[in-house]
């Protein structure tokens, strides 16, 4: 049986003395689509940032493909943040954005090579904005965006993808056909996906597993599992049909009152 | 204006210029990708407390605030790493503290104001011969520097959370940024002085930005904004007797304002 590609076992971890995950364990066979889900504050970004070795742990053991985060397949890894804010005016391009993707494949004092460009005009093409490469990327929309930064990751030709809220301050069509997107992608590349996300409706539609978060893990299973037995009530204190229908008008987490966890 | 080239002191002024003026250029990208034109303004002032001890204790003054801003520089970049003191907060403490500092020493020594007065608004038609060799090797060395990481640094200046996540120093690479910044800086006090070289080091790149389509672009318009600016600046400073640096920075300022009149125009 091959390593997980994401394994936390027994994990806590803090910010300034404050808890923000407490005996976390989940793990994500490697091919796999997994959901983070929880409320704000549940501790679904921290879970990434320990995974990407922004953040250590302070107890338990963190695992992508077999070894601690950036030693061993630190390559195999694709990070998409919830936005980029770039300084207004500055003409930098989609494809600019995308090359990105390949800085530390190229390593200092190296000008991307053609390959380089293909990989990223590839990558482009995979998210169906080859003909925007040269357009400003300030001036693409919000779902266009969000389709470059997954393309800067993927022109890392990553194994596993860690997503952190990708879809937050898209309309509901545009959530769909971003997981719609990377769904194909994932079967077409045989991609691990991990996606912290309040899209509880699209999710459980698409993902094979969902990891339920309130600083430690509430429950995981398939979606079915974790969506029912008023699990997601007790975990966002609120009634379910107000967090799915909330969720679906608005594209937010009815209990959210800030940003990422 | 041949007669303006053939004085070996405005050659030395020239070739200075614009050696200081393509790395600030340079600099000015990061400056306005990264929204640092802050730190700019702050390293400037801390520069004067390094300058005043430097003419306090009989050292040379530039080396004197070299060291000094770059030290400053690093406790700022290590407070924003280490502590949850913002960048900014940590900026506006320690450098008008630097300048308190500065000013305080320049008053317990009167004898070394008529120094003080070139180093607040330079005077680049002053560089002796000396001067001019450690000056060209800090540019090409800063330079060739910023040419080997350009592309980490990009990507660091956009997206500081993915870079670290690729595995790019993230640290390494803002305190070398940092340090580039407080040394370019000191070296061009003697283009423009202490008060004025912050604006050099982000006009440059917003006339690119409002010329340019692509990040190359705004990288060669701000470097030939720059040249401009210190040949243009420097003629008029020899023609109509004018201070050199306040000169330069009048003429990179109405070139920006041309090319927003212009991008207007355009767009």
């Amino acid at each position: 049986m091959s390593v997980p590609a994401v394994l936390l076992d027994g994990v806590s971890a803090s910010y300034e003395g404050h808890p923000a995950l407490e005996d976390v364990g989940f793990q994500v066979p490697q091919g796999r689509f997994a959901a983070l889900i929880g409320p704000n504050g549940a501790g679904k970004s921290t879970c990434l940032r320990l995974l990407l070795g922004l953040v250590r742990p302070t107890a338990g053991r963190v695992e992508v493909f077999g070894h601690p985060p950036l030693t061993g397949d630190s390559d195999g890894v694709g990070y998409v943040p919830q936005k980029v804010t770039i300084p207004r005016g500055l003409p930098i391009t989609a494809q600019d954005i995308v090359l990105m993707g390949r800085t530390a494949a190229r390593g200092p004092g190296r000008l991307p090579s053609r390959r380089d460009r293909e990989l990223a005009h590839t990558s482009l093409d995979q998210v169906g904005l080859a003909d925007l490469a040269a357009r400003r990327f300030q001036d693409l929309s919000g779902g266009q965006q969000q389709r470059v930064l997954i393309a800067r990751a993927l022109c890392a030709q990553p194994r596993l993808l860690l997503m952190d809220e990708p879809t937050a301050g898209l309309d509901s069509a545009a959530r769909a056909r971003f997981y719609a997107l990377v769904c194909d992608l994932q079967h077409a590349r045989g991609l691990t996906l991990l996606c912290a996300t309040h899209d509880l409706d699209v999710v459980g539609e698409h993902a094979d597993s969902i990891i339920l978060l309130d600083r430690t893990v509430r429950a995981q299973g398939t979606p079915a599992e974790v969506m029912s037995g008023g699990r997601l009530e007790q975990a966002y204190h609120f009634p379910a049909h107000h967090v799915h229908q909330d969720h679906a008008a608005h594209g937010t987490d009815p209990t959210a009152t800030s940003g990422t966890s | 204006m041949t007669e303006f080239l053939s004085y070996a002191f405005v050659q030395r002024a020239l070739v200075t210029g614009l050696l200081l003026g393509v790395m600030c250029a340079v600099l000015s990208f990061f400056v306005v990708l990264r929204r640092m034109a802050f730190v700019g303004v702050g390293l400037s002032h801390a520069a004067l407390g390094g300058v005043a001890l430097g003419l306090l204790l009989g050292a040379p003054p530039l080396v004197a605030a070299a060291l000094f801003t770059v030290g400053v520089a690093w406790v700022v970049g290590w407070l924003r790493g280490r502590t949850e003191v913002s960048e900014d907060t940590a900026i506006g403490v320690f450098f008008p503290t630097a300048m308190a500092l500065g000013v305080v020493l320049i008053s317990l020594s009167p004898a070394y104001r008529q120094d003080l007065v070139a180093y607040l608004f330079g005077n680049i038609l002053s560089v002796s011969p000396d001067e001019v060799l450690p000056l060209a090797v800090l540019c090409v060395v800063g330079l060739a520097l910023v040419g080997f990481y350009f592309k980490e640094l990009l990507f660091l200046g956009v997206d500081e959370e993915a870079a670290r996540a690729a595995g790019l120093p993230a640290v390494r690479l803002r305190f070398l940024l940092l340090t580039l910044l407080a040394v370019t800086i000191v070296a061009a006090v003697r283009l423009v002085g202490i008060i004025l070289v912050s604006a050099f080091l982000v006009i440059p790149a917003a006339t690119g930005q409002a010329l340019a389509r692509s990040l190359r672009g705004m990288l060669v318009v701000a470097v030939i904004s720059s040249l401009v600016s210190v040949v243009a600046g420097l003629w008029l400073s020899w023609t109509w007797n004018l201070p050199s640096g306040a000169a330069i920075v009048l003429v990179s300022a109405v070139l920006f304002f041309g090319a927003l009149a212009r991008a207007r125009r355009v767009a």
